[in-house]
């Protein structure tokens, strides 16, 4: 620690603190345009100049310079004044002054600073700009007549984001931030840089003259896409979510936001949202009130109580609240089919860890995984399920040299870090190259066995699993598997990533289980800031495991539901929230089961192809129009709040299901939110926290670093490489999350229908060109899509993205890791 | 005593006569014109081609009335334009506050203050209205 005077304020602050840190916290405001929490030191704009009485003579840019002990400072003076003044007088040169048609105004700094300084007159002339602005793309305008060159944007991009879009070209006067060759700007769309502008040159183009800043109300609450659990801040102005707001105080993405989470917020806004009861009469969906369609669901669901059963399935993007609910309508229906998310694809990895470690979610929480030294992401396909926790991942990489190690079936976003390797292995063989890990710790004596049970099966049963073994068939060199082996091992703390999600069920409690044991054997488990990170799809897949959102004892599981339901040995289906036609693997029997159940209720935002096919349709709110609890993938219990209310009749899910258990005879009833969360609680294992508890940060459940409940090695078999000249690869594209996103305006303008991606080699073979139709088949279903090239995916391989309902993946991938494909030009 | 009563009254019937009467004949025979910093009804300035405001949403931040609505917009050159413009002089105070912080003098205020209607939805002025 160190100790210094701040205009006669004893401060102590930690040695490796600024004079502008060491001033912020003891309350002392020093003007900033370059400045950001979360990027390195730059010291461009010298707006932040102060005197420091050891460095006289000059004044000192507070932001770069590091405190040292006894330093006096003095942060304004008349000559501070001046300078600061000139400073501002000389940004305003070539600025445009057009702030009543720049939607900065209002919360620009440059604007806020001219004002407090006084800037009313300029000494200095000169030409202002009148570069050309930048509007190719539909996300992000650039107008750089406005830019201040603080280099916000060129850092953010590179640090954090870590894409690389933006640089300074030309010198002096002529000075100007631009994309590669200055041409239009084309990236990741995830905003950023529009966040961390000063001034009006980056800005939001859905928000484009919307609105002033002053009139949005700010409602904090939690993204409705991944598990990451971001905060968004929504910006509502008339009832209406019109833009997502910077917000670096709270949460746990310090302001850090995807293209889903800044841009694709519209849906909520869409004029398709279904707004009144949808009940089938004569074959057609015809509108009725709230009281018929509640008629007609007690009598259906009686009805199939009589018959054959029902089954319930949920979506993950419920609150706790609500998923308690749903569990409560299972057990006033009485049956034990419930399940969420497609069934398979969180339950393998659930089941996984519970057999090895005894619990069921990461063991760490993100702010760890930026200070491991060695992280191991497993399946490339992390950065694009989860992008603000890949963002962590970045920083962790690119400022404090994080070894990183990726093991995928195809290159992405991760391996261009530096020093990242990836164990580009055949698809569908993780479980192959993780057991190699495994076998190679024990083999090289390098494995933490203390404690751990089963440490003789495991070897034996790895025997045919060494590097050289696994090298042949998966295609990942040995030497590779070894040195990741190694860096696991004699990490200080290590972070394993596993996300997991509809497109990724093939195998999942294999892959669980491996990674278990690889985090077991690298002595992962149990030391102080390593984790194994388990990330769920949905804004709130954890908590639908922690609330046990599951099939009861001798229930059906979502899959068995649907086989059941398309045989006619179930009577109805119960669907909240989940579009299953368009995301589950294997359309036909999704659209089976929807066929051969009697009766079918579903609560949607939109007329889904699931919703179409239902017998009751039930309008619902979005994640912005209700109030709960989401539980993130590091178990952050988070509060979502309401910003605007909900279309015409459509109700909250919580509100839906309360109706239908009191239409079938029971009720549910609490006192107000704090009274059902301690019931949710008190069923998911939060002990010990109430809702008041629940504060801008969330609670994190079971603390820090979660003590897993048993130390238990577990052999999985790897599988086989899929045969074929072209195997189909299914998963998340980076600018889509689940079904709804596709609803969204801002993810649609960049990516709006459904692809397959060819390998540059592959394409060239083919003679293929971007955009060019394709034809892919395979048993018997032939699918036709858009060609798409890029330069990530390995020979053979292809991807196809699962969102889109209407590109109809899901006809081809039925849950396995990679479908063998003919591709027909 | 006579003569002071006789002053009184030629005095109040002095401003009988022709030509020394004060009250204005409004509306029939004369209409006064207003001081040049009256503050009447409002007008929305033209330019060439489209209206001068910019719909920078100060008048509407600045009003203690909250009697002006803008909703902007974007015009086919990528112009900020005032999509819907509204005055509702039900609630106008004519305070002036929107000319004085309009940074484009797009809105003045005119001499005009015969502004009775018959209904309230004739109160509201359009953008059309206020362009004179």
């Amino acid at each position: 620690m160190v100790n210094l005077t701040i205009d006669g304020k004893q401060i102590t602050v930690s040695k490796s603190a600024t004079i502008y840190e060491a001033a912020r916290e003891a309350g002392i405001d020093i003007p900033v345009l370059c400045y950001a929490k979360k990027l390195l030191p730059y010291g461009a704009c010298r707006v932040c100049l102060v005197e420091v009485e050891q460095m006289k003579g000059r004044l000192i840019p507070s932001c770069t310079t590091p405190v040292t002990e006894g330093m006096i400072v003095r942060t304004m003076s008349d000559e501070i004044r001046k300078v600061r003044k000139t400073v501002l007088e000389f940004l305003l040169v070539n600025h445009v002054v057009d702030c009543p048609v720049c939607d900065k105004g209002g919360e620009c700094d440059l604007q806020d600073l001219t004002y407090e300084y006084e800037v009313v007159t300029n000494r200095f002339a000169g030409e202002k700009f009148d570069l050309e602005k930048d509007e190719v793309n539909p996300l992000i305008e650039r107008n750089m007549n406005r830019c201040v060159l603080c280099g916000k944007c060129v850092r953010v991009c590179d640090e954090i984001v870590a894409y690389g879009s933006y640089s300074f070209i030309n010198r002096g006067f002529e000075t100007k931030i631009a994309t590669a060759f200055d041409r239009g700007l084309d990236c990741e769309f995830c905003g950023q840089c529009v966040s961390m502008c000063p001034v009006g040159a980056l800005l939001p183009r859905p928000f484009k003259f919307k609105a002033r800043p002053w009139q949005l109300k700010e409602v904090d609450s939690v993204c409705g896409y991944c598990g990451n659990g971001c905060t968004v801040t929504l910006g509502v102005l008339n009832n209406k979510v019109e833009t997502i707001r910077f917000n670096d105080k709270i949460g746990v993405n310090d302001g850090n936001l995807c293209v889903r989470g800044r841009f694709g917020s519209s849906y909520v806004n869409s004029g398709e949202r279904l707004t009144k009861p949808l009940v089938k009469r004569d074959g057609q969906l015809v509108e009725a009130d709230w009281d018929e369609a509640l008629a007609v669901i007690s009598a259906g669901l009686k009805k199939a109580q009589d018959g054959k059963g029902v089954g319930v399935i949920s979506g993950a993007r419920l609150t706790n609240e609500e998923l308690f609910l749903v569990k409560n309508l299972a057990s006033v229906i009485g049956t034990a089919n419930l399940d969420h998310s497609g069934g398979e694809c969180y339950k393998g990895v659930t089941e996984g860890l519970k057999q090895t470690l005894g619990v069921t979610a990461s063991t760490g929480t993100f702010p760890q995984v930026e200070e491991a030294d060695v992280i191991l992401s497993i399946r490339s396909d992390f950065y694009e399920t989860h992008p603000v926790f890949g963002m962590t991942v970045n920083q962790a990489v690119k400022r404090r040299e994080a070894q990183l190690f990726i093991v995928g079936d195809k290159n992405g976003k991760f391996d261009k870090l530096p020093g990242a390797k990836t164990l580009l292995h055949k698809p569908g063989l993780e479980v192959n190259v993780l057991n190699a890990l495994c076998q190679e710790l024990i083999a090289s004596g390098k494995a933490v066995t203390d404690g751990v049970n089963g440490l003789d099966a495991l070897t034996q049963a790895l025997a045919a699993y060494t590097p050289e073994k696994v090298a042949a068939l998966t295609g990942v060199s040995a030497e590779l598997i070894r040195a990741a082996a190694a860096a696991l091992a004699g990490a200080k703390r290590s972070a394993i990533l596993l996300a997991y999600g509809l497109p990724y069920t093939a195998q999942s409690r294999e892959i669980a289980i491996a990674a278990a044991n690889l985090a077991l054997l690298s002595g992962n488990v149990g030391k102080e800031g390593s984790g194994l990170y388990l990330c769920g799809e949905k804004a709130n897949s954890q908590g639908a495991i922690d609330l046990g959102v599951l099939p009861g004892p001798g229930g059906m599981g979502a899959q068995q539901m649907l086989t059941a339901a398309g045989k006619g040995e179930l009577s109805a289906l119960y669907i909240v929230g989940e579009d299953i036609v368009s995301s589950y693997p294997d359309r036909d029997k999704a659209l089976k089961a929807l066929a051969g159940a009697d009766f079918v209720v579903v609560h949607d935002l939109f007329m889904t192809p699931t919703a179409a096919l239902a017998d009751v349709v039930l309008p619902a709110a979005s994640f912005a129009e209700k109030d709960g609890t989401f539980t993130n993938a590091e178990r952050r219990i988070q509060k979502v709040r309401a910003g605007i209310s909900s279309p015409g009749e459509a109700k909250t899910d919580g509100a839906i299901l309360a109706q239908v258990i009191a239409c079938l005879g029971s009720s549910v009833s609490y006192t107000g939110p704090a009274a059902l969360f301690a019931a949710v609680a008190e069923s998911a294992g939060y002990t010990g926290i109430a809702y008041d508890q629940i504060g801008p940060q969330g609670v994190v459940w079971g603390g820090e670093s979660l003590t897993v409940k048993h130390k238990n090695l577990i052999a999985v078999a790897g599988a086989e490489p899929v045969a074929g000249d072209y195997v189909l690869l299914t998963g998340s594209a980076l600018h889509h999350s689940g079904t709804v996103s596709t609803r969204a305006t801002g993810p649609n303008a960049v990516v709006s229908e459904g692809y397959v991606e060819f390998g540059s080699e592959d394409a060239k073979a083919l003679k293929l060109r971007e955009g060019d139709q394709v034809a892919l088949k395979a048993n018997g279903v032939e699918l036709k899509l858009k060609a798409k090239i890029g330069k990530r995916l390995p020979k053979g391989v292809l991807f196809a993205p699962y969102h889109f309902s209407s590109a109809q993946i899901n006809t081809l991938y039925k849950g396995e890791a990679a479908v063998a494909v003919q591709v027909v030009r | 005593m006579i003569k002071e009563f006789a002053q009184g009254l030629w005095i109040t019937f002095k401003h009988m006569l022709p030509g020394n009467s004060t009250t204005v004949q409004y509306p029939r025979v004369e209409r006064l014109p207003t001081a040049e910093r009256f503050r009447g009804l409002h007008r929305l300035v033209p330019a060439q081609d489209r209206e001068k405001c910019v719909a920078c949403y100060l008048c509407p931040t600045v009003c203690p009335a909250k009697c002006i609505t803008v909703e902007s917009g974007e015009n086919e050159k990528g112009e900020k334009y005032p999509v819907v413009y509204k005055i509702d002089l039900l609630r106008c105070i004519f305070c002036g506050y929107c000319v004085e912080a309009c940074p484009v003098e797009a809105i003045e205020m005119t001499g005009e203050y015969e502004l009775a209607n018959y209904s309230r939805d004739d109160f509201t002025y359009e953008k059309q209205r206020l362009l004179r």
